[in-house]
Order: C-alpha cells, then sequence, then structure tokens
C-alpha cells in the first residue's frame, strides 16, 4: 500500500500457520528505488525498538512479552559475523502497525487473520530506499507462552520473534524445509534448516529459536562486520534446464566439514544465482524446485516460478576461496 | 604437466645404458659414496575424512537428514625426490618433497526427494616437503651384494590446493615403513659412483590440509625411485 510522500508501508505476512500468504521476499528483501532494485536495511546498524503496552498477548504480561522479545533481538546480535544491534528504547501506548517513526513490537487481536501468528511492516522512504520504521504485530487470537522450555499447545513466543526480528531486520524467507500437505489443507512442517521457513512448527516447539547457518549468513550478508568479507566466501552460477534458464530454483549449498546449510535462488531471468556468507572450502550443490511453501511466501505474485524439474546434485564439489567467490558455476538440472 | 611415470622410464632407461662392466659385484664393504640423490614415482592410497548429514531440525529438537554425504581424500600418484646423507654406515638422513593429484570425492545419497546418488569431486595438488632417517640392514642374513633394506621414519608439511588453485589447505603428515634399495651401478672411484633402484612401503599419517578435522588418518604409501650415489 503506497502512501504519500514518497513513503511506502509494506507488510510481510510473516510467519504462517498452514497456508502462505502473499509477500515479497527474497533471501533479502528488494526495493525498487528510481528503476533500480535497492536491498532493504536499515541505514544505521543501531536499529532502536518499543514495546507496546497497550494491548497483550492472552497468558503474557507486557515485562514478560519485553523480556522473551529482547531474548530473541539478543540471539541476531550476537551473531559474530554480523554489525547489527538493537536497543530496546521504551514502552509505548502506540500500537503496531502505526506510521509514527517508532518501531514498535506488540499484540494485536486479529482472529481475521486466522493463520497468521505474526507479521512485520516497514515504512520505507521510496526514494533512496531507506527503512524507516518497521513494526511486528504478535497476533493476540493464538495461545502463546514465554515458558523456558515451551508449552503443549501454545507458540513459544521468543521463537517468533525471533524469526520476526529477521524480517525487521531486511531478511527475507528461507526455503530450506521440508513439509507435507495436511488433509484440511494448508501444509505441516516436517523440519527447518532456517529460523526464516516461513511456515511456524506445531505449538509447543521451541526449536526456532536458535539460528541456523542459513540465518546467520543473510544477516551477515545484510551487515557485514569487518571481518565478514575477508574470512567468508561466496558463491554464483546459473542454473539451466534443457539449456534454458530457470526462474527460482532453490540453491542449497551443503558445507560437509560443518554440516551446515545455506540457500538461495535464481533470481534473475538468466537463472543467476549468488550467496555468500559461507565458510571457505569445498560445498555440495543441490538444486531443488520450490516445492515445500508456496511460492508466494518468496516471490511477488507476477513471477513465474519454474518447478519443472527435478532435485539435482552438482557432480562436482564447488570450492569457496576465503574471502572471494567460486567463479561461475554453471549447473543443468534434470527434468522431472 | 610431467607426467609422473615418465621421469622413472627415463631414469630406467639410463641405468640400462650402463656398461655392464660396472654391474655391481658381490661386496661386504660399505656401498660407495655418502650423498644420495633420488627421483621417482609414489602412489598414497585413500584416506576416509568421514560421513555427515545434511540435518534440518524438527520440531521436537531432533534432525531430518536431507541427504547424506560421505568423502574421501582418493588415492594420490605423484612424483617425489630425495636428498639422502650418510651420517654412518648404516644411519642416513634424508630431506624429501613430492608433488601428488589427487581428487576429493564426496558420496551423496539418501535423499529425502529420492534424488539419484551421485559422486561429486574435486580435484586437488598436493606439494609435500619432509625429512626421514634411514637405517640399513647392512647385516642382514642373506643379503646378496647391492642389495640394502632399510627401515625408515619422519614427517613433513604437506599443502594442498583446491581446484582452480582458489584455496590453499596446509596439514602435516608422518610416515614409516622400509625398503630396499638395488644397487645396479656401482663406481668406487668415479664422481658417480653408484645408479640404484629403490622401493619404498609406508604406513602414512596425515592430520589437516583439506579433510576437515585435525584427526589422524593413516593410509598406504608405495614409492619407486631411481638414486644415484656421489
Amino acid at each position: 500500500m503506497r502512501r504519500g510522500g514518497g513513503v511506502a508501508v509494506i507488510t510481510i505476512a510473516a510467519l504462517m500457520l498452514a497456508q502462505a500468504q502473499p509477500a515479497l521476499a527474497y533471501l533479502k528483501f528488494g526495493v525498487p528505488v528510481n528503476g533500480a532494485q535497492v536491498t532493504l536495511r536499515w541505514a544505521q546498524p543501531q536499529v532502536r525498538y518499543y514495546i507496546s503496552d497497550k494491548s497483550r498477548l492472552p497468558g503474557v504480561t507486557v515485562d514478560q512479552f519485553q523480556a522473551a522479545v529482547g531474548r530473541a533481538f539478543d540471539r541476531w546480535q550476537a551473531v559474530p559475523t554480523a554489525a547489527i544491534t538493537y536497543q530496546f528504547s521504551g514502552f509505548t501506548s502506540a500500537l503496531p502497525g502505526q506510521d509514527d517513526g517508532l518501531s514498535t513490537l506488540g499484540a494485536l487481536d486479529r482472529p481475521d487473520l486466522n493463520r497468521v501468528l505474526a507479521s512485520t511492516s516497514f515504512l520505507i522512504d521510496t526514494t533512496t530506499g531507506e527503512l524507516l520504521e518497521s513494526d511486528v504485530f504478535f497476533n493476540a487470537a493464538f495461545p502463546w507462552s514465554v515458558s523456558p522450555g515451551g508449552e503443549a499447545g501454545t507458540y513459544d513466543l521468543e521463537s517468533i520473534a525471533v524469526h520476526e526480528i529477521g524480517h525487521m531486520s531486511g531478511l527475507g524467507h528461507s526455503a530450506l524445509g521440508e513439509t507435507e500437505l495436511r488433509e484440511g489443507g494448508g501444509r505441516r512442517v516436517v523440519a527447518a534448516g532456517a529460523v526464516m521457513f516461513p511456515i511456524a512448527f506445531a505449538a509447543g516447539s521451541v526449536e526456532q529459536r536458535t539460528l541456523k547457518a542459513d540465518d546467520i549468513a543473510g544477516i551477515s550478508d545484510l551487515y557485514p562486520d569487518g571481518g565478514f568479507g575477508a574470512a567468508l566466501g561466496s558463491i554464483s552460477g546459473r542454473v539451466t534446464r534443457n539449456g534454458q534458464p530457470v526462474f527460482g530454483a532453490h540453491v542449497v549449498a551443503f558445507d560437509p566439514a560443518a554440516r551446515s546449510m545455506v540457500a538461495t535462488f535464481t533470481l534473475t531471468a538468466e537463472g543467476r544465482f549468488s550467496m555468500g556468507g559461507l565458510s571457505p572450502g569445498p560445498h555440495v550443490l543441490r538444486i531443488e524446485p520450490l516445492d515445500d511453501a508456496d511460492v508466494e511466501s518468496f516471490f511477488d505474485v507476477s513471477r513465474t516460478v519454474d518447478v519443472d524439474f527435478g532435485v539435482t546434485f552438482l557432480d562436482r564439489l564447488v570450492v569457496v576461496p576465503q574471502g572471494g567467490d567460486s567463479g561461475e558455476v554453471a549447473v543443468a538440472v534434470r527434468p522431472k | 604437466m610431467t607426467h609422473p611415470g615418465c621421469a622413472l622410464i627415463a631414469a630406467l632407461g639410463l641405468v640400462a645404458c650402463a656398461p655392464l662392466a660396472a654391474l655391481a659385484q658381490p661386496s661386504q664393504r660399505p656401498e660407495p659414496g655418502r650423498v644420495e640423490v633420488g627421483f621417482g614415482w609414489t602412489w598414497t592410497g585413500r584416506a576416509a575424512i568421514g560421513t555427515g548429514d545434511a540435518p534440518e531440525a524438527t520440531s521436537s529438537g531432533g534432525a531430518l537428514s536431507l541427504f547424506r554425504t560421505s568423502t574421501e581424500v582418493a588415492a594420490a600418484r605423484g612424483v617425489e625426490g630425495r636428498v639422502g646423507f650418510r651420517l654412518t654406515s648404516a644411519l642416513a638422513l634424508e630431506a624429501s618433497g613430492g608433488y601428488a593429484v589427487a581428487s576429493l570425492r564426496t558420496e551423496i545419497s539418501g535423499d529425502y526427494e529420492s534424488s539419484p546418488p551421485v559422486t561429486a569431486t574435486e580435484s586437488v595438488r598436493q606439494f609435500t616437503v619432509g625429512g626421514s632417517l634411514l637405517w640399513h640392514l647392512r647385516h642382514s642374513r642373506g643379503r646378496p651384494a647391492g642389495v640394502e633394506p632399510f627401515l625408515s621414519a619422519g614427517g613433513g608439511y604437506l599443502r594442498e590446493l583446491h581446484e582452480g588453485s582458489v584455496l590453499v589447505d596446509t596439514g602435516r603428515f608422518y610416515q614409516v615403513g622400509g625398503g630396499v634399495k638395488v644397487l645396479v651401478v656401482s663406481q668406487q672411484r668415479a664422481w658417480l659412483k653408484g645408479i640404484g633402484l629403490r622401493l619404498d612401503a609406508r604406513a602414512r599419517a596425515r592430520t589437516g590440509g583439506v579433510v576437515f578435522d585435525d584427526r589422524f588418518r593413516v593410509s598406504p604409501s608405495v614409492s619407486a625411485a631411481v638414486y644415484a650415489r656421489f
């Protein structure tokens, strides 16, 4: 939704129960500025945030809310290769979603959004691409918990906050996860390789409090610290099927030494991809169609994502140099 | 690139052309010469690096394997040069340098979405610099003249370049073993005092380099070389 004065509000249906909602997400968000795509990020690496005390989640006091959200911020701030920091600046009577210049996290009772646990919105200066404000609301229509070990039948506030703060920092969704279709519609998450996977684990799980390699690579790519570029490397390349470029292929790089995965998509009409934040050394490349979440969780609905190919492993190891790029890797995926 | 076998074949040709009159004769005297220079072919067996799953977390804190991998450094073939110095009639100190080409191989299987198994590889170039002590078994029974069995132990520095030379890994190796030297040409009074063949068999333990951790991995290693004594 566009507002006056060169400012736009973008809402991300950030963490869904079972059915993805339209979103504008890649690994990083892109903002069109004067005909060019600009990466959405905070201009200043210290983000000030406020907690709304005007409304509450059921069973969670405002102080408990602030503490759980604070722990979630701490997890992102602790990433050693990222320079972003977050500062709690106090309580506010404003609700999340108000364009007041304050980045506010709080509760909203939205029973109408019966598949959305939480959502992040941005206020962006569309003349510069600068991120001005980001609000997060947690849906009070669901049961919540701040119990250290989680609580059966309730959603863990800290886990969901970790995901939303990833969005608030500028990260889109990751497709590192496996799902299965549910009888009543939607999907059930079997496993996830990133906190930024768009669908939440079942109620009671606290697993997604912990950042994975893919999340760490993403935040470090957005806000690199001094040694990030020199210590780590990247892989870039191109994916084709029968000689034709493939758009929207999910490219996973597995480091067999660290046993960790980082992923991205082919994001150009030529089928090109690039992913940074990788450990130096040989990597296994796995290319798969986007079939474990709705395409709209990752791409603008106007884009046609190619899913008509089978999971393909590259038959050579791709070596990531320290502080550099692998050089173009050509992958021909196998037809289904 | 020089094929590792070429040097050995050329050297063998040199030996074959030596005058028959100069062939070694049975003798109980120490083999002539204090300095020995050798060059030949070497083979080192595979070293398993390890297995690893590509993990995704489940809601209960467990792990789902997206696929499995098993990685090894495949057998390496290359060339090796040595310079040795006799400290006593039995003991020698050697410096060596080697170059070999191996491949890093990762077998991928058990894909969650049933993608067929694949082996992904990359070429690795290995450079070694090391030293060894050799103990010649000069009084072994039934030893024909000109034949010298020996025991050896040593170690050195390992430098491995990944494909395209985009990344260098370094490590160490240690080796123990033994072998035999066969003196084919002997000239007591000449500057070049002898030419012979040498066979080595060793157990080589390596740590670091392209492998993923600092554990030692032991592989068999054999070499065949031509040497000259001065």
